[in-house]
């Protein structure tokens, strides 16, 4: 056979290989995003076909509610938003911090037995979502694990999932402020008081970090094992010889040479985190006082509860926005700090 | 040449698929072909406990087997989010339980057959129930069943708070002070709902509501409202009532039937759950406790609603028959607690129980459900301003529902 | 001395987190065994008192496990097969073979892979709902047939070993078919491994799509079954031990298999890093 008929086999071939993988993902990944980008334009109330012509066609409408007009669903999109906003605020850093922390020491050539801890801070991590949240629902249950443990040491633990309070309030609250000052409650952007964008996450968000934190952790923490034992051991040796210490050395020659790890777990955690559904489906479905809703379960509730197929499609495109705009402004945040 | 015919095919075939199958769903059917002969009939049901579900389940089975058709009782965890996929997906139940508050927003939709308006026997339900499935003047589907809140007192922790029948609360004054004696003794005093199915029945004994008689216009921000969820306040701020999630309970009846809370107000369907569940508990229904303007309490009504996308109406129609029977009904009522909704059952049924007077007696001056279309995210919002009500503004609270409704029901 | 002390200190981090990620797994497993009052009064203890299998017992004959296990083995089996073999040939397409349209496809793969999953919850339900497979068999499975990360991770495997082997058995005049077959499979052995692990924890852990592909409990997976457990409706009551019980069950078998493949479950950590 010539060499032109294997190419020209190829050709054809090539097709055929990727033909299942092409027709599955062009069906249920391309075609999903086409029909609700014209779902999310119209008033389908979820009642036959929203591909006939008496579906209400509504234009961007149901985008615009979303920003403009002062009603309920502006406002429950607002909450959402600022729900998920202090969850990554918390989550990103603190599942970073924990995975580098716990790679490092688990990097340390002097101690033994380290198999056994990498496998046990990884497990968690290749566990059910919905399992895992069944676990931790006992653990914060008011009379649970987490209480006994806090009375133990003296402090009266809270009702995890009932106190809706947010933590700055909370804290203000502490220090003498109890109600809105009336310069934050009296005035607002976007359907929510200043008071009330400054609230902190809740108690029972709280309990939602904790649960994510700690199951993400352990990939995070795989991928920086990774990175630091492919890291020239010259170089730390070098900066022992100059006689930094454990400290100045992590700071100036190992984290510099994580940059590339670290823009990625930083990177996979933004992406992640604005997506949080399953514990809040299983955890608290919002609950309490709509402190745990998020973009990701209030497109979710839109649609399959209040039959609004368009305003909850026209959500999930908004959020799918800001995982998109996040992604490149850390891209773009990086990219500078390079170039000094 | 083999292989770029295989490709060909492949392809087409990948195509043929694709458009076929879309094709399919692109056509409206105007009304659903209908199949006569043995049906099988997929029922859904919302549950409230292992009591109903066998029950409504043996009575299918019954029917299916008399009847030479068969019968599949679904129970729902979350009957809405269920019936919408369904529903968005032309592939409902044949029969399920709508209740009286998401009524409106499925007949609004078209997605209940109007059986009921020409149904035999519809005369003999009572009336205000059947108002509750009436849209536009057409009677949609008639009630399963009815059901009203009263207290329920734990009668070992009322005597170990040394209280007697004299000490039964009837005012909220009394309520008041005989929570404070009980939670002297270090027992809870009670367990409230944290949702406006249990605290509305508040703003009914303080003579308010959340929105006019009609169902057309918000009236949620007025002195009497206020002063119910004031009360209501009061007694969760002083820990004489908690929620049920703050007893680490699904819902107030669990923290009841095991022992976490002297008193509760809950519904007929306690019934089932404390025979099935907590045997052993001891406790006494008693009407509840009157406001300022009188007594009040809320009726709860759900109805047999059939999809009018149902291959077997005619077939769903004799269940529903089946189901709403006199002796059907009492059947049920024995089983799970609720109270019959046909007059002439109901009237055997107060004298079958007179334990439950206290819950007929409340079906006399019950207040329906909020019963509009488009409502239940108002509700839902409404729900999550009452889950934060013991540190919350009890005004905020109203004037939040009737800004948020007014958009809803466009006045 | 500075050696021991670090090396204490060091020791002192690894038991402490040692115990916060295991210890909920030991309160887990006691509680499974324990009653239901036992349970509530003693959460942290690791010891049940008194022992008993009643809750694992309520499992098996008062909930809908059996079936869940059914649809969930089901389900898996069927999916992680077919990943296996259209993401790896795919893979072996986009990195090997010359095609007009191969960079295009690949562009799009990698398009595919940033779309957040999540958001395609509404849109998948549409499209199931107007192929006419929502709430069967077919619409649980099928969407999930392929996965774009799995195609990644076999075209990046082939880019990454040589071509010779191939080009030997290609000159030898086995057709694209053949070698893919006899040759480069075998091959690709360690790279399958990590795909077929990624696919099982991947679509056993699942729970998204069921939410949106079925609503009738005859075809639940695992995790849906067990989130309307534990979200259950009025008088479904607390039951801790049975619920936790069942989330033990659900959660056994990838423990084990994470156990006995645990390199490879790091290998497709780290691989997923790669496409950063």
């Amino acid at each position: 056979m010539s060499a032109k008929g294997i190419r020209g086999n190829e050709r054809t071939a090539g097709w055929i290989f990727v033909a299942p993988a092409l027709i599955i993902l062009g069906l249920f990944f391309v075609l999903p995003i086409l029909m609700a980008l014209w779902v999310s334009l119209t008033g389908w109330n979820g009642q036959g076909s929203p591909f006939t012509s008496r579906v209400p066609f509504v234009g961007l409408h149901n985008y615009t509610a979303l920003f403009a007009t002062d009603d309920l669903a502006r406002q429950d999109f607002m909450t959402s938003i600022r729900n998920n906003a202090y969850y990554v605020l918390l989550v990103v850093p603190l599942q970073t911090v924990l995975a580098l922390g716990l790679a490092l020491v688990l990097n340390n050539r002097i101690l033994k037995g380290k198999s056994f801890f990498r496998t046990a801070f990884f497990f968690p991590s290749v566990t059910s979502s919905v399992a895992i949240s069944v676990v931790f629902l006992f653990m914060f249950a008011n009379g649970g694990a987490i209480n006994a443990l806090l009375s133990a040491v003296g402090i009266n633990g809270p009702q995890w999932f009932s106190d809706p309070r947010g933590l700055i309030h909370i804290a203000l609250d502490r220090v003498g402020v109890h109600n809105a000052p009336a310069a934050l409650a009296d005035h607002g952007v976007l359907g929510l008081t200043w008071w009330d964008w400054l609230s902190g996450p809740s108690v029972a968000m709280c309990a939602i970090i904790t649960l994510v934190v700690w199951t993400t952790s352990g990939t995070f923490m795989v991928m920086f094992l990774a990175a630091l034992q492919n890291l020239p051991i010259q170089l730390d040796e070098a900066g022992m010889v100059d006689g930094a210490n454990a400290w100045q050395r992590f700071w100036r020659i190992t984290l510099p040479q994580l940059r590339p790890t670290m823009f990625l777990v930083v990177t996979l955690g933004l992406i992640g985190t604005w997506q949080v559904f399953d514990q809040i489906y299983v955890m608290s479905q919002g609950n309490p006082a709509k402190t745990t809703l998020t973009p990701a379960f209030l497109s979710y509730r839109t649609a399959f509860r209040d039959f609004d197929y368009g305003s909850g499609a026209a959500i999930s495109f908004v959020l799918f926005l800001i995982i998109v705009l996040f992604t490149l402004l850390q891209r773009w945040l990086l990219r500078e700090r390079r170039g000094h | 040449m083999i292989s770029r015919r295989w490709a060909v095919a492949a392809v087409a075939a990948g195509a043929l698929l694709a458009t076929g199958a879309c094709g399919s769903g692109f056509d409206e059917n105007k009304s659903t072909q209908q199949s006569s002969g043995p049906a099988s009939l997929q029922i859904m049901i919302a549950s409230s406990g292992d009591a109903e579900t066998t029950a409504v389940k043996d009575a299918a089975a019954m029917w299916a087997k008399s009847s030479g058709n068969t019968a599949n009782v679904i129970p729902a965890q979350d009957i809405v989010q269920q019936l919408g996929q369904g529903l968005a997906g032309s592939n409902p139940p044949d029969v399920f339980y709508v209740d009286a508050a998401r009524f409106a927003d499925y007949a609004s939709v078209g997605a209940l057959e109007p059986y009921a308006q020409t149904m035999a026997g519809a005369d003999a339900f009572v009336p205000g129930l059947k108002q509750s499935f009436t849209y536009k003047d057409q009677l949609y589907c008639v009630p399963k069943d009815s059901s009203t809140l009263a207290l329920e007192i734990n009668t070992d922790l009322w005597s170990k708070a040394g209280l007697t029948d004299a000490d039964i609360p009837t005012t909220w004054d009394q309520l008041t002070s005989v929570a404070q004696k009980i939670k002297a003794k270090g027992i809870t005093p009670m367990a409230i709902g944290d949702t406006r199915d249990r605290i509305g029945a508040f703003l009914v004994q303080a003579g308010g509501w959340w929105t006019s008689p009609d169902g057309t216009k918000a009236t949620a921000d007025t002195p009497q409202n206020e002063q119910a969820l004031a009360y209501v306040q009061s007694l969760l701020k002083n820990g004489l009532a908690k929620y049920p999630k703050a007893l680490d309970a699904g819902w107030a009846g669990e923290a009841f039937g095991k022992g976490k809370v002297a008193m509760t107000m809950e519904g007929n369907w306690i019934r089932g759950a404390m025979s099935t569940d907590f045997p052993n508990i001891k406790y006494t229904v008693k009407e509840l406790p009157a406001g300022p303007k009188g007594k009040g309490t809320l009726s709860f009504t759900q109805c047999w609603g059939i999809a009018a996308k149902s291959k077997f109406k005619t077939q769903a129609q004799q269940f529903v028959q089946a189901m709403t029977t006199a002796d059907q009904q009492l059947s049920f009522a024995k089983a799970f607690g609720v109270m019959p909704s046909r007059q002439d059952a109901q009237a055997t049924y107060e004298q079958q129980n007179p334990d439950d007077a206290p819950f007929v007696e409340g079906a006399k001056y019950g207040q329906g459900p909020v019963n509009a279309p488009k409502m239940d995210s108002v509700l839902a919002d409404l729900d999550a301003g009452l889950q934060g009500l013991q540190t919350g503004d009890p005004k905020a609270i109203l004037q939040r529902f009737d800004k948020n409704a007014k958009t809803a029901l466009g006045g | 001395m500075r050696t021991i002390f670090s090396r204490f200190f060091g020791y002192a981090i690894l038991v402490f987190f040692g115990l916060v990620f295991l210890y909920p797994f030991v309160i887990q497993i006691s509680s499974s065994f324990k009653t239901e009052s036992d349970a509530a009064a003693n959460p942290l203890s690791p010891i049940p008192h008194p022992f008993t299998t009643d809750a694992i017992e309520r499992i098996f004959v008062g909930t809908g496990f059996p079936t869940w296990l059914m649809n969930s083995v089901l389900v898996t089996v069927i999916v992680v097969l077919a990943r296996v073999l259209f993401c790896s040939m795919a893979g072996y397409a986009l990195s090997r073979l010359r095609f007009r349209g191969r960079r295009v496809l690949f562009a799009g793969l990698l398009a595919t892979m940033a779309v957040p999953p999540v958001v395609l919850l509404i849109p998948k339900f549409l499209v199931l709902n107007q192929l006419g497979i929502y709430d069967s068999y077919p619409g649980l499975i099928v969407p999930l047939l392929v996965d774009a990360t799995g195609c990644f991770i076999m075209k990046q495997f082939f880019d990454s070993v040589p071509v010779s082997v191939e080009e030997a058995a290609r000159i030898d005049g086995a057709g694209v078919f053949r070698t893919y077959w006899s040759v480069v499979l075998p091959m690709a052995r360690p790279a399958l491994i990590t795909l077929t692990i990624l696919s099982f924890s991947g679509t056993w852990n699942e729970f998204p799509h069921s939410l949106i592909a079925v609503q009738n409990p005859a075809l639940f997976t695992l995790p849906r079954g067990l989130a309307d457990l534990v979200s259950g409706s009025l008088g479904a009551g607390t039951q801790y031990p049975l619920k936790l019980g069942a989330a033990l069950l659900a959660t056994i078998p990838v423990a084990i298999i994470f156990v006995i493949f645990q390199r490879y479950f790091v290998r497709g950590a780290a691989e997923g890093g790669e496409r950063g």
